[in-house]
């Protein structure tokens, strides 16, 4: 019997089983090993294979809205642990409202970006003080509150159809020369999108986890009691994740609008790419949401290209959405670390 | 006997609401009782449809079995076949999360709906295809439809029987403490995955039952059935009747189909341009909006709490 105690105390935590590789597998795995053979495989790749470097091209560059709209989505998720189907109508709404003021003003593309950033930023914050603040005083469960952030998603998608009608809208914007990357054409605004998303995400990923506003929101994720007692305002700090997260959905939905056209469904048919990548990518921060948000776009445009394959985009989008469940039932989609971006 | 009063449009909104009804009542199994926020239904139910209508379609059946007996056979395929897509689903999400459950059952429908659009020779494509009449003819279209009406109603209220014969079982009462605290339960032993993954499968069987069943009415199976419409009505249903009520799903969805599908659409003489376009639109918002109301103001449906409320799950859970 006392042995038995004694074993039990010798070894608490047991060995880590079926975690990691073991053998020459560990050793292979070690980030400083694994990030520098992962590139050079993708280089040759894409010297040599046409496919792969259309495909890396057209992935990254027809993505980069959506890691966007995921960063925002995962800033929402990781600090507040909401999930807010709703979000789509944010991207909507920024693709209306960046529209709207191209339209109206006939302001620039690229300086129509700034009001529709701010103008999304407010509505977000606004769906906040309406329905999720309220939700959350009367301590609704989570998925309740998936419920009423589906419900509120559907209405604000059916009362933009009901403003704008079921027709598609365009930006007014001249027609773009469209530039050549390693062999690719690529429209402009698609390469500003693809850097608009690059500089934001390492903004956000400085702010968060360098400035004073940054620490104050990783306190509050992290306990909200303590960071109350601790002189946080978690009102204003909760306002301001709301507001960054609308203006990344907002650039997002811009970004869409001028590639494509502006109508009702627009976030919802991207809101389920939108939550593989930050569920997927998400565990690792605002780093790991770029990086599954690329991949999703270059595994898309890869098996639509591979000329054996024969594959629709219908048919890319359910190998990738299976392919993603498979991943997420593997590895458990538990959050890490509350707070941690 | 008159049926004049009744018009056919009717009762096609009629078995409508009886099907949402039957979604609803199985939701309130996967919702209600264990927890699993299932926004995939139509996937399911798209599965028994288009499984019945290819089978029935594409199989060459031989000519003495008459028409009876390749109708049967397809709607058992149909539910069998969702019933098989919902164990596969099942064992990848009733593991999860309330987020990973979101985007298992949202992506599965939306692979549903891609699927049901490609393989022109076996679907349709987006035209979408024929399948069958109603398997008897007793007259006018109206009474069989009307007939039809019935059939369904008599597998919704088996359905029901079902749903308060689970609320009594101790696989019921396994649910309710898996949907409550699955870790208390997984640690007196009881199988919690398992009984999660039974009950998905075979309430995700019942839903392509469901779906087979309209789309028999339908007589033509199109990929825009599998809109997210028929999620929101059973849902919507549920949640206004009370999501921990076996009974919620029966009050809620004759309460909202009636309300929005009949009096909104039908009865109230909006003007007639407004019918094309508008209304459907309208009708939408409103659903959306009573999910948000009805959370807010009474989570607990207008049926309220349970008798056996301690057993059950309280809206503060989580």
């Amino acid at each position: 019997m006392t042995a038995e105690i004694d074993r039990g105390i010798e070894s608490p935590v047991e060995p880590e089983r079926g975690r990691g590789p073991q053998g020459w597998l560990r050793a292979v795995n070690r980030p400083i090993v694994k990030w520098p053979a992962a590139l050079a495989v993708l280089a040759v790749l894409v010297a040599f294979w046409t496919i792969a470097r259309q495909s890396l091209v057209i992935g990254v560059v027809s993505d980069a809205p959506l890691v966007l709209a995921a960063i925002g989505f995962a800033l929402l998720y990781r600090l507040t642990g909401l999930i807010n189907v709703a979000y789509s109508e944010t991207v909507t709404m920024g693709a209306y409202i960046g529209m709207w003021v191209n339209t109206t003003f006939g302001l620039n593309f690229y300086l129509t970006l700034i009001p529709t950033a701010i103008l999304t930023g407010l509505f977000s914050v606004l769906t906040y003080f309406a329905i999720f603040r309220p939700a959350k005083l009367r301590s609704v469960g989570v998925v309740e509150t998936i419920i009423i952030s589906f419900g509120l998603s559907i209405f604000l998608r059916y009362g933009l159809q009901f403003v704008f009608g079921f027709e598609f809208r365009y930006y007014d914007v001249p027609v773009q020369k469209s530039l050549s990357v390693l062999g690719v054409g690529v429209s402009p605004f698609r390469l500003t999108a693809l850097g608009v998303t690059l500089a934001l995400s390492l903004l956000l990923i400085w702010f968060i986890r360098k400035s004073r506003a940054g620490v104050r929101i990783r306190a509050l994720a992290g306990d909200e009691k303590l960071a109350q007692v601790s002189g946080i305002n978690p009102l204003a700090t909760t306002v301001l994740i709301w507001f960054l997260a609308g203006m990344a959905g907002g650039l997002a939905g811009a970004f869409y609008g001028v590639n494509t056209s502006c109508r009702a469904w627009l976030g919802w048919d991207q809101f389920l790419f939108i939550l593989l990548v930050v569920l997927i990518g998400g565990a690792r921060g605002i780093s790991g949401v770029l990086f599954a948000g690329l991949a999703t776009g270059v595994a898309l445009s890869f098996l639509e290209l591979v000329p054996g394959l024969k594959t629709t985009p219908v048919y890319a989008q359910v190998i990738v959405i299976a392919l993603f469940m498979v991943i997420l039932k593997a590895r458990g989609n538990r959050l890490l670390e509350a707070g941690k971006v | 006997m008159s049926l004049d009063w009744l018009s056919q449009y009717t009762v096609t909104v009629l078995i409508l609401i009886f099907t949402t009804m039957g979604l609803a009542l199985l939701l309130h199994l996967q919702l209600g009782l264990t927890g699993i926020g299932n926004f995939g239904i139509v996937g399911f139910y798209g599965v028994g449809m288009y499984a019945f209508g290819m089978f029935l379609v594409h199989v060459p059946w031989p000519e003495s079995w008459g028409t009876i007996w390749p109708f049967l056979l397809s709607l058992v395929f149909g539910t069998v076949a969702a019933g098989l897509t919902g164990l596969l689903v099942g064992w990848l999400i009733v593991g999860l999360d309330a987020d990973g459950v979101l985007l298992g059952t949202l992506g599965f429908a939306t692979i549903v709906y891609g699927l049901s659009q490609t393989n022109r020779s076996l679907t349709g494509g987006a035209e979408g295809m024929g399948t069958t009449d109603y398997p008897y003819d007793i007259g006018s279209q109206k009474v069989n439809t009307l007939l039809w009406l019935g059939i369904l109603v008599v597998v919704v209220a088996l359905l029901l029987y079902y749903v308060m014969r689970v609320h009594r079982s101790p696989y019921g009462r396994l649910l309710v403490a898996t949907g409550q605290n699955e870790a208390l339960a997984r640690s007196l032993g009881k199988p919690t995955f398992r009984a999660k993954l039974v009950m998905f499968a075979t309430s995700s069987a019942a839903m392509g039952l469901l779906g087979a069943l309209y789309g028999v009415m339908l007589h033509y199976v199109r990929p825009v059935e599998l809109g997210i419409t028929v999620t929101l009505a059973a849902i919507v249903g549920l949640v206004v009747g009370g999501a921990t009520r076996s009974w919620g799903a029966v009050v809620g969805v004759l309460l909202v189909g009636v309300l929005f599908e009949l009096v909104f659409m039908v009865w109230i003489p909006f003007p007639t341009e407004w019918r094309g376009a508008k209304l459907p639109v309208i009708r939408q918002m409103l659903y959306g909006a009573t999910l948000i109301l009805v959370l807010m103001t009474r989570p607990l449906g207008i049926l309220g709490r349970m008798r056996r409320d301690k057993t059950v799950r309280s809206p503060d859970r989580g």
